[in-house]
């Protein structure tokens, strides 16, 4: 009977010690908070915006089931610790879609400034050669200086690629393409304005 | 006798066990509204929740991360001591809250939308009426290469509008409005006089004048208002009819010597009609009048001017089309010009103001701009 008795302790101390006493994972924690900073460092609010909010709202969920736990007298950290792995890799391989996606947009926005360049070359190129006769000066010097206007802005969108802020860099950039082609249509139809008065 | 008492409350505990499994077996799956709500948090995030309703979004996270914990520590029970009842009260509220938070997102999206676009038209508005008086000026090249910015931020901002990405076009309604304060500061200079109430007073003064002695000797005449960019003929006082006119490079100015290219004012009259000449038919008037000649010698003097400079001449009324650019002439489109050369005789005076109107485009334009920086 006595042996029983201790066994009884004995199981119970065990019992004690792997339950009451288990830790919090406070470096699986750790490591997790830093990966999703990872993400968030590698620009993740701009390339990978749902993907951020999932990890962060998973790492709350999984810090829940952590906060749960610690309230419970019979700690069990397993589910928590899973929770934790999984946001962590999640971080990781978030972080590992960004560069591609950021080399997409820069080239998109690459592509846009290109367009807009060959645009305004185009309508500066046709200004040069239209007739400044009485009929046009005044439509060409507007048209100068609307352009004048363009390059100005043109060194905007690569302002705005040296930042890295792609997405704006693009849509200046086709703002300036469409702007560019009206010119080059103005400039078109003086061009022609002229020769029917011929 | 103790032995049996001991397998007696083995098999109690054993029968306690397997109902007490049991029962938790029959647990029923957590309440739909848990999903429901966590899906509607990501869409209502994705429709930008944290930017329309900021605080009412934080208080709904707050409210939903309470049912979640809520719910946590229910599923740390075991089945037979779970309240779902309870999960299912708190998501439903959350839900609820949720809903009404859609919808005030809804309202305020709304209403962003409006305020946004009415501000935009009301820049767009200011953009069209510089845009039309910078094609006036000599010293267009300034004020447009600011128009021209402004342009294409209009295009961007329709972009982010079409993206109900509010919050960057209000940032882009910022920087239009910056690139039209600095044409209209640019204009402002160059319009000083088209601003000023005793200028337009002298103008209308001159106007009447002329057009009362039309009245009086029952005569013709034309009266030519360069902002309005109109000329009229009256006969007997009365304006019998009114065209539109294209002026010079530099025609809001008052010409004062050869190749400023400036459209002179003042009272003049028609000494010479040609037909055909180098633009259509012409009216050649006696610029420089000695009003004329007295300012440009006095510039001299002052040595505003070279004494190089010429004070030029051979200001006519002529055809070539009134889109056009002339040095300093008058310019109608050639099937207007015949009217006016068949009705105008040498000798009809010809009066050429800056405006008669008190509250025209430059006031009315730089007046709003003035309210709108109060």
């Amino acid at each position: 009977m006595k042996n029983l008795m201790k066994l009884s302790v004995l199981g119970l101390l065990v019992v004690f010690l792997f339950t009451s006493c288990a830790k919090q994972p406070t470096q699986q924690i750790d490591e997790t908070k830093a990966a999703i900073s990872a993400v968030e460092a590698a620009q993740g609010n701009v390339y990978a915006k749902e993907e951020l909010k999932k990890l962060n709202d998973d790492f709350n969920a999984a810090m829940d089931e952590v906060n749960a736990q610690s309230k419970k007298l019979f700690k069990k950290y397993g589910k928590a610790k899973e929770m934790l792995a999984k946001v962590k890799a999640d971080a990781e391989a978030v972080k590992a879609l960004i560069p591609a996606r950021k080399e997409e947009a820069k080239n998109n926005a690459l592509n846009a400034q290109n367009e807009a360049k060959a645009a305004f070359d185009e309508a500066k190129a046709l200004l040069e050669k239209a007739p400044k006769g009485k009929g046009t000066k005044a439509d060409i010097e507007a048209m100068k200086a609307d352009l004048a206007g363009l390059e100005a802005q043109m060194s905007e969108v690569q302002a705005s690629i040296d930042k890295e802020d792609y997405f704006g860099a693009k849509d200046k950039a086709v703002s300036i393409k469409e702007k560019a082609n009206a010119i080059a249509e103005q400039v078109k139809a003086a061009i022609e304005k002229v020769k029917g008065k011929k | 006798m103790k032995l049996k008492a001991v397998v007696l409350g083995l098999v109690l505990l054993s029968l306690f066990s397997l109902f007490f499994i049991g029962q938790s077996c029959q647990t029923p799956p957590a309440p739909p509204e848990v999903k429901e709500a966590l899906a509607q948090e990501q869409d209502l995030w994705r429709a930008g929740a944290s930017i329309f309703a900021p605080k009412e979004y934080e208080a709904y996270r707050q409210h939903l991360d309470e049912a979640r914990k809520f719910f946590n520590q229910e599923e740390l029970k075991i089945g037979y001591f779970r309240d779902y009842g309870k999960v299912k009260e708190k998501f439903g509220h959350v839900l609820e809250e949720g809903n009404n938070l859609k919808n005030l997102m809804e309202v305020r999206k709304a209403q962003a939308a409006v305020e946004i676009r009415s501000k935009k038209n009301s820049l767009y508005e200011r953009y069209q009426i510089f845009d039309s008086l910078s094609l006036d000026l000599t010293m267009r090249n300034f004020s447009r290469q600011h128009l021209a910015q402004a342009d294409i931020m209009f295009k961007e901002l329709d972009r982010l509008l079409a993206q109900a990405n509010y919050e960057q076009a209000r940032e882009k309604l910022k920087s239009i409005e910056s690139f039209l304060n600095q044409a209209e500061s640019i204009l402002r200079k160059q319009l000083e006089r088209y601003l000023d109430p005793a200028q337009i007073a002298a103008w209308k003064r001159l106007a009447e004048m002329a057009v009362q002695r039309s009245e009086e000797t029952n005569s013709l005449l034309i009266l030519v208002s360069k902002l309005d960019r109109k000329l009229t003929i009256y006969k007997g006082g009365k304006p019998i009819k009114t065209y539109e006119v294209g002026l010079g490079f530099n025609g809001l100015a008052d010409k004062l010597h050869a190749g400023d290219e400036a459209t002179p004012e003042g009272e003049y009259k028609v000494i010479k009609k040609f037909a055909p000449s180098k633009y259509g038919k012409a009216l050649l008037i006696n610029y420089p009048n000695e009003e004329d000649i007295k300012k440009f010698n006095e510039a001299k003097k002052r040595g505003i001017i070279t004494p190089m400079t010429k004070i030029g001449g051979l200001i006519e009324i002529h055809g070539g089309g009134k889109d056009g650019l002339t040095s300093g002439c008058v310019a109608l489109d050639d099937d207007e010009i015949e009217e006016v050369f068949k009705i105008i005789p040498v000798g009809t005076p010809v009066v050429i103001v800056g405006t008669t109107d008190q509250s025209n485009k430059a006031i009315s334009v730089f007046k709003n701009g003035k309210k709108e920086q109060h």
